[in-house]
């Protein structure tokens, strides 16, 4: 259960470096695509990249990070529930500030910095769970 | 302990999601809940009839037709002039489809034939208020017709103007993908003086065309002379079209005539999804050319032979159809309403049939859970549409024209804003006005189709009408 609650930390961490990728390289295709004479507009939709970063932050990461929170339950880590509870509400704090951000695109910035918090709270909670096991006292 | 607090979690979670499943098929009479806006819940008129079938409400079927079209829908690719080609779905082996040109009173008949479109096709006409068994809404007027199969549609040209005609089965990416075509109705003495000029704008495979056709395309017309354009969006987006050279007039928008149009010199115009705009204007006497821009460089010029054209930047005003022209009486008072709606679109994180995602709202509730809006024949109905989802909705009301009366609190004062593709922008509300005359079940919906898709869509339904088609099992139907 411990090994499982670290490769869920890990997974919630590679989740936000896939899109730091995914929404990067989708507005590069923008650019290029208009270069090339294209038009970026309602009809144009998402490009794989931009469509790649709604599936994973709408789907896949929500649901890494509720399977994480109810894994850590059962994990009997050391503030392993409070790490994950951490991680499960910056997913949702996320997820919260896209929404926002289609009204008012500043509040975007917060999204991009909150990405880092996501980032840092999943690899604190990971490494909660490779910390050795306190030592029990021998019964005599 | 675990076990409890897991259940706590996902206990919840779970339920939301299961209430979220929709069942294979469904009637949209069946679909969220009744909405009566301050009026009567029966229809005086049906206690004696027992009621009105959708089928029962058709164009006259009894004479010949005076305009008599047939149209074969085909999956295949579409050239461009610039020599791409890109998939999609055509009529009579052209996207756009034929022009179909009536005068008004004249007696129009469609015969749909899908040869080759494996989903199934429909034609709706789009801003054309037609009897309801000729609205094409696949799994609501009628169901969508599969290869092989034919459909007719007919109706009257009772009223003049600029509209257009689309697949209303899987439309999101039928309509995208070429199925669509214009209807444009002359008065009964045929079209006015001076050059007529259709303009169907749309992006193919993201190059944005009119009429097919990207970049510059020239149109003839003699210096003096007047001419009109008539301007279809049938994209997904709101489109921005201004014209240089020469002063214009917005005569008409979605159909309906401007009264006292003033000339407009800087100022684009906004022309929402599904939205049309008739623009007038005179050929320079000095040789000149003018260019009706509609964006991504691409744009008509019309002139005499050779003529330059002046290339304006867009400009950043547009024209506000608030205060545009003079006032005219609308032929109803929107002070003696009979029922009263509200449509306040939103957006939240939930399950739309299991999918988690951002989804649009209906005064706060997720699709299929929405408003069912019951009028009666002869209501005078006041509507308010709002909008706090972060996204612009160009909101599109079957079957009827309506007035707009205010925005953002702000009453209108220019020439009546008859419409049936209104933009409301992130942020704004609009209350618009219109009389219930066209008994049926009609889809009010957000004419940026994938956000139909995605579940912005409610109808209007009047008390006593059922339909016997349904959306999804059989039919196949997917009218979004």
């Amino acid at each position: 259960m411990r090994s499982t609650y670290r490769v869920f930390a890990y997974l919630i961490a590679a989740g936000v470096l896939v899109q730091a990728a995914t929404v990067a390289y989708a507005w590069f295709a923008v650019i290029q695509d208009i270069d090339a004479g294209g038009v970026f507009d309602k009809n144009a939709g998402a490009n794989p990249g931009h469509y790649a970063h709604g599936i994973v932050g709408m789907a896949v990461i929500p649901l890494i990070a509720l399977i994480f929170l109810v894994l850590s339950f059962f994990a009997r880590i050391p503030r392993g529930v409070t790490w994950a509870g951490i991680t499960f509400g910056l997913t949702a704090l996320q997820v919260a500030l896209a929404v926002v951000s289609f009204s008012a695109p500043l509040v975007g910035a917060l999204h991009g910095l909150n990405a880092v918090a996501l980032l840092a709270a999943a690899l604190v909670a990971a490494r909660r769970a490779v910390e050795p096991v306190p030592q029990q006292p021998v019964a005599a | 302990m675990a076990i409890a607090a897991a259940l706590a979690v996902l206990g919840p979670l779970g339920w939301w999601w299961r209430a979220s499943l929709m069942p294979g098929t469904y009637s949209v009479m069946d679909m969220g809940y009744p909405d009566y806006g301050g009026g009567s819940r029966v229809d005086h008129s049906t206690m004696h009839h027992g009621g009105t079938e959708v089928t029962a409400l058709t164009g006259p079927r009894d004479r010949p037709a005076d305009v008599s079209v047939t149209l074969v829908a085909r999956a295949e690719r579409i050239g461009l002039p610039d020599g791409r080609t890109v998939a999609g779905y055509t009529l009579n082996h052209a996207s756009p489809g034929p022009q179909i040109r009536a005068r008004q009173g004249q007696l129009v008949e469609v015969r749909l034939v899908n040869e080759s479109v494996p989903d199934g096709v429909t034609l709706h006409w789009h801003g054309y208020d037609v009897p309801n068994a000729e609205d094409g809404v696949a799994g609501v007027t009628q169901d969508a017709v599969a290869p092989g199969d034919s459909h007719v549609y007919r109706f009257v040209a009772k009223d003049t103007g600029t509209y257009w005609y689309h697949s209303h089965q899987v439309s999101h990416e039928q309509v995208r993908l070429g199925l669509f075509g214009a209807l444009v109705v002359d008065p009964p003495t045929g079209a006015p003086a001076g050059v007529d000029r259709l303009a169907l704008v749309h992006t193919y495979g993201g190059r944005r065309t009119v009429d097919g056709r990207p970049g510059e395309t020239r149109v003839a017309a003699a210096p003096g002379s007047t001419v009109r354009v008539r301007l279809v969006n049938t994209d997904q987006g709101t489109i921005r079209a201004w014209v240089s050279g020469a002063p214009y007039r917005l005569v008409a928008v979605d159909g309906r005539d401007r009264t006292a149009a003033p000339p407009v010199t800087a100022a684009a115009i906004v022309l929402p999804a599904g939205g049309r705009a008739d623009v007038e204007f005179a050929v320079p006497d000095g040789g000149g050319a003018v260019r009706v821009d509609v964006g991504a460089a691409t744009a008509l010029v019309v002139g005499p032979e050779g003529a330059a054209a002046a290339v304006t930047p867009e400009p950043a005003a547009s024209i506000d159809l608030l205060s545009y022209g003079e006032p005219a009486p609308i032929g109803f008072d929107p002070g003696r309403a009979t029922r009263r709606f509200d449509y306040r679109i939103g957006r939240r994180f939930g399950f739309l049939d299991g999918r988690p995602g951002l989804w649009w709202t209906i005064n706060g509730r997720l699709y299929p859970d929405v408003p069912m809006y019951m009028v009666s024949a002869g209501d005078v109905v006041r509507m308010t549409i709002a909008n706090d989802s972060g996204e612009t909705h160009p909101m599109h009301l079957h079957g009827h024209h309506a007035v707009v009366l205010s925005r953002n609190g702000v009453a209108a004062t220019g020439s009546p804003w008859w419409t049936d593709s209104l933009e409301v922008a992130d942020g704004e509300t609009y209350e618009i006005a219109f009389v219930a005359d066209n008994p049926g079940v009609w889809v009010d919906h957000c004419h940026n189709l994938s956000h139909a898709a995605e579940g912005l869509l409610a109808h209007l339904a009047y008390t006593g009408v059922t339909t016997p088609y349904r959306i999804g099992g059989g039919g196949h139907n997917h009218p979004e």
